[in-house]
């Protein structure tokens, strides 16, 4: 199967068809999920790397940071999935089309294994070499920065 | 002049016409406005549950604020100089969609919590920052902050949504 006729499948299946018979309003507490998700990994995203660059809490130690922030991203994943899902399934053969879209997932993988991999390395030290924590926070905020900048180019290129 | 003739000479202004028309600087204004918000509200969000007593509670309350300031406002002032120029280009627009009034009534008063809170606990923090329990007004202001942020959030959310929705229907 192609990815497009996936893609229409995915439209045209039981899940997404009721989805789609929801109304508006339910459109738009997805979208509001989706945001709040997104806020919560922000959060927790801007903390730590900033604090990798040698800005923001300078004072506190870098494993503190990032245990603390841990749970934030985790809950704001599975908050952005779900939601996203929901803004998904409904209009899929919408989304195929759409360069922004790919664009987007394309810098959510690249970020998701920066932030499982390279991230969660420099943060378990205390003091990681200074130019391998600013290499690594600037990639995850370029990364980070660039999913919400591609998320919401997918509204204008519709 | 009511604000919507005020709103409608910018829009016809060269200015506005040239920022609407043009292919790129609108969608590039929208996603600028985006990430100062991202760089200013994470660290809102953070400083409001600290102030609460929720995140951060081994960080002593006066560097949470000292620490986070200078981000906060280079990203508020990225997002409202942003914010203004698409006013400018789209005013009548956006301020048709009913949310958009109400967004700006959330600034303000997320606007004037931040004052208050400064005049009021900002000069002190070193003392009721050691404290285990923070003055009741500091925790409201906290409090304040996140509930109006938040609002602002998905208010200006909805504007592009809206606006979609009406054009769709």
């Amino acid at each position: 199967m192609t990815t497009e006729a996936f893609f229409n499948e995915l439209q045209t299946n039981q899940v997404s068809l009721y989805i789609s018979q929801l109304n508006a309003f339910a459109g738009a507490v997805a979208q509001l999920f989706h945001i709040l998700g997104f806020l919560l990994i922000l959060t927790a995203v801007l903390i730590v790397n900033l604090r990798l660059i040698g800005f923001g809490l300078r004072k506190q130690p870098i494993p503190y940071l990032a245990k603390v922030t841990n749970p934030l991203i985790l809950a704001g994943l599975v908050l952005v999935a779900i939601s996203g899902l929901f803004i998904l399934l409904p209009s899929a053969s919408l989304y195929y089309p759409n360069p922004a879209f790919w664009l987007k997932f394309y810098l959510l993988a690249a970020v998701l294994v920066v932030h499982f991999t390279i991230t969660r390395l420099v943060t378990r030290k205390e003091n990681p070499k200074p130019v391998v924590a600013i290499s690594a926070a600037t990639l995850s905020l370029t990364l980070w920065f660039g999913v919400a900048f591609a998320g919401r180019a997918i509204g204008f290129l519709n | 002049m009511t604000i919507i003739q005020f709103l409608q000479i910018l829009h016809d202004s060269e200015f506005g016409t040239s920022v609407r028309e043009s292919l790129y600087l609108f969608p590039l204004l929208e996603g600028i406005h985006l990430i100062g918000l991202a760089l200013s509200l994470g660290l809102i969000i953070a400083t409001d549950l600290r102030l609460i007593g929720v995140f951060l509670k081994q960080v002593p309350v006066n560097e949470v604020l000292h620490n986070f300031r200078p981000y906060v406002l280079v990203g508020f002032l990225i997002t409202f100089v942003t914010g203004i120029i698409l006013l400018w280009a789209e005013g009548p627009r956006i301020w048709e969609i009913p949310v958009f009034p109400l967004k700006l009534a959330l600034i303000v008063v997320a606007g004037f919590n931040a004052l208050w809170f400064e005049l009021k606990f900002g000069r002190t923090v070193q003392v009721w920052g050691q404290q285990a329990q923070f003055p009741a007004g500091a925790k409201l202001a906290g409090w304040v902050s996140l509930i109006s942020w938040s609002g602002v959030v998905i208010l200006g959310r909805l504007i592009p949504y809206l606006e979609a929705t009406q054009s769709r229907f």
